[in-house]
């Protein structure tokens, strides 16, 4: 990119740290007057070498190490790492426990969109979106707090079930919340699309087909936004998931508004989800009885062999692939992010489009760099 | 199609080039391949099986075997089969041919692969360093042999 720099031409860095990126990366953009002809991601900053840690920690230790991966998506990466040990190790997860990790997971999902959405909001200047989403946001995190007892790195779950139960109340509080969740959800969506300034800046912009977004290899909403029913929870059916009533959201124009969309059905979507967990959740156990490994054992093996398992996180597909040789630590385990093939393909969507595109693009992915750095 | 017929349609197709396959599961496939021929048969399963998208790609150091394996997990947005394809190459000079031609995400796992295990990949399009700076180059810090772990990169962590 940078051998060939034509006299009309300029190449603008854009970050590490820049207010636009919700993480630090680099996109070095070439531009000719104020459109960008080519552009490239530099990764890096934020390298935390998690795989070689995790081959250097129990597999306890390691669930406190995924939460690290990505905080937004924390309790679907410990689903994705302690679905790879109960697989290996044949542990039976009891129902309650499994309806326990729905709705925490689906309750980080929302939140996770929230967030996602009011910065995506606030990159194109609606600034005051991400005022309005974070006081709700909020709400549901003392949820989150109430069950988990941490706002962002829960640490919740154990090899076939999980830390706790359900404290006293719980259904009440979702209730309340989701209340006023359900009005905030179409308030944002009336604003979204009554508001033509906003309207202007992305319809029709960064604009995937479904047939490029399925060869660059996305996933999760950027993929579900032009119209391909790609969900994991839907197509591969961990926990309960086969026996709950959920429709997986698409839109199909496939550009900047559709990608926002599906992010507000997928929300209420959740809380769908969540409300019908709480009418089903049956009584009864939340760790298995008369397992060989103990809730808190710090020290387990886990009998060798290798398993692929994957989850539907925020931001598409989470895969975690362990390899096990007997030990009490994982030989490897390799994380499979949702970002890393989002990110890879900004250079492509840029191309061709102005510069003040850039952040609208960008920001609708919700990218998280920390996931694709590791 | 269910795994047992895909599986049966790719070893007959490649006869001694795909060996050791066994289906895991009713949607999980592991196979071993020659790595002369890995790009011919992810072509084959991306136009024949539906097989269109590369999940992730990565190697798994074994030094007692003095081998690397080159690990291809690759799924669909058509059916819910997942293939893992494992390719093995000598660890001392680790080479295989690149895939980037045919799943165009697999050029970050390649690079990535590249500076953490020193697996070179021919034909690959921009081959450098991803996450780690230059000057690592070399070390190939994942090998089980890295002796930089932890002291050099995360003294504080471990």
């Amino acid at each position: 990119m940078y051998d060939e720099v034509g006299p009309s031409e300029m190449i603008v860095h854009l970050g590490p740290q820049h207010p636009m990126l919700p993480g630090p990366f680099r996109l070095n953009a070439k531009l000719r007057g104020e459109t960008v002809v080519d552009s490239e991601v530099e990764m890096g900053w934020i390298h935390k070498g998690i795989e070689k840690i995790l081959e250097n920690k129990t597999y306890l230790q390691g669930i406190t190490i995924v939460d690290r991966i990505c905080y937004l998506a924390a309790l679907t990466n410990e689903e994705a790492y302690v679905g790879c040990v109960e697989k290996l190790a044949g542990i039976e997860v009891p129902e309650r426990a499994q309806y326990i990790r729905v709705i925490m997971e689906e309750l980080s999902r929302i939140q996770s969109h929230l967030l996602g959405m009011g910065e995506y909001a606030s990159f194109v200047g609606f600034v005051s979106m991400f005022m309005y989403t974070i006081k709700e946001r909020e709400d549901l995190m003392s949820v989150i707090d109430s069950v988990t007892g941490a706002r962002i790195t829960h640490s919740f779950l154990r090899f076939g079930g999980v830390k706790d139960d359900l404290p006293e109340g719980f259904k009440e509080d979702v209730k309340y919340v989701f209340g006023n969740l359900r009005k905030a959800i179409d308030n944002y969506e009336e604003l979204f699309s009554t508001d033509s300034i906003y309207k202007a800046r992305t319809v029709g912009i960064g604009t995937l087909t479904a047939e490029v977004a399925k060869d660059i290899g996305v996933s999760g909403p950027p993929l579900r936004a032009t119209g391909v029913a790609f969900d994991i929870r839907k197509d591969e059916p961990y926990l309960v998931y086969k026996d709950l009533d959920f429709k997986v959201c698409t839109q199909t124009a496939g550009d900047v508004f559709a990608r926002v969309q599906v992010r507000l059905d997928e929300m209420r979507e959740s809380m769908y989800i969540v409300e019908q967990c709480l009418d089903q959740i049956p009584s009864g156990p939340i760790f298995p009885e008369g397992t060989a490994y103990g809730r808190r054992s710090p020290v387990m093996r886990i009998p060798a062999g290798e398993v692929f398992h994957r989850v539907e996180d925020p931001r598409g597909e989470m895969g975690f692939y362990m390899v096990s040789d007997g030990s009490d630590k994982p030989y490897r385990v390799k994380i499979r992010g949702p970002v890393y093939p989002t990110l890879q393909a900004l250079p492509p969507l840029l191309k061709g489009v102005p510069v003040a595109d850039i952040v609208a693009i960008a920001g609708s992915m919700d990218t998280c760099t920390s996931e694709v750095d590791r | 199609m269910d795994a047992k017929a895909m599986i049966d349609s790719l070893s007959s197709q490649f006869t001694g080039v795909i060996y050791d396959a066994q289906v895991e599961s009713d949607i999980r496939i592991l196979a071993k391949v020659k790595p002369e021929s890995v790009k011919d048969i992810c072509q084959y399963l991306k136009e024949k099986l539906s097989f269109g998208h590369l999940c992730c790609e990565f190697g798994v150091d074994y030094p007692e075997r003095n081998e690397i394996e080159v690990v291809y997990v690759i799924g669909s947005y058509e059916h819910p089969v997942v293939l893992t394809l494992k390719a093995i190459l000598p660890r001392d000079d680790p080479e295989v041919e690149s895939v980037v031609p045919v799943y165009w995400n697999a050029n970050w796992y390649e690079r990535e692969t590249y500076e953490l295990f020193g697996v070179k990949y021919l034909d690959h399009p921009d081959l450098r360093p991803l996450v780690l700076p230059q000057d690592m180059l070399g070390e190939w810090p994942l090998r089980k042999d890295y002796k930089g772990f932890p002291n050099k990169t995360a003294r504080n962590l471990v």
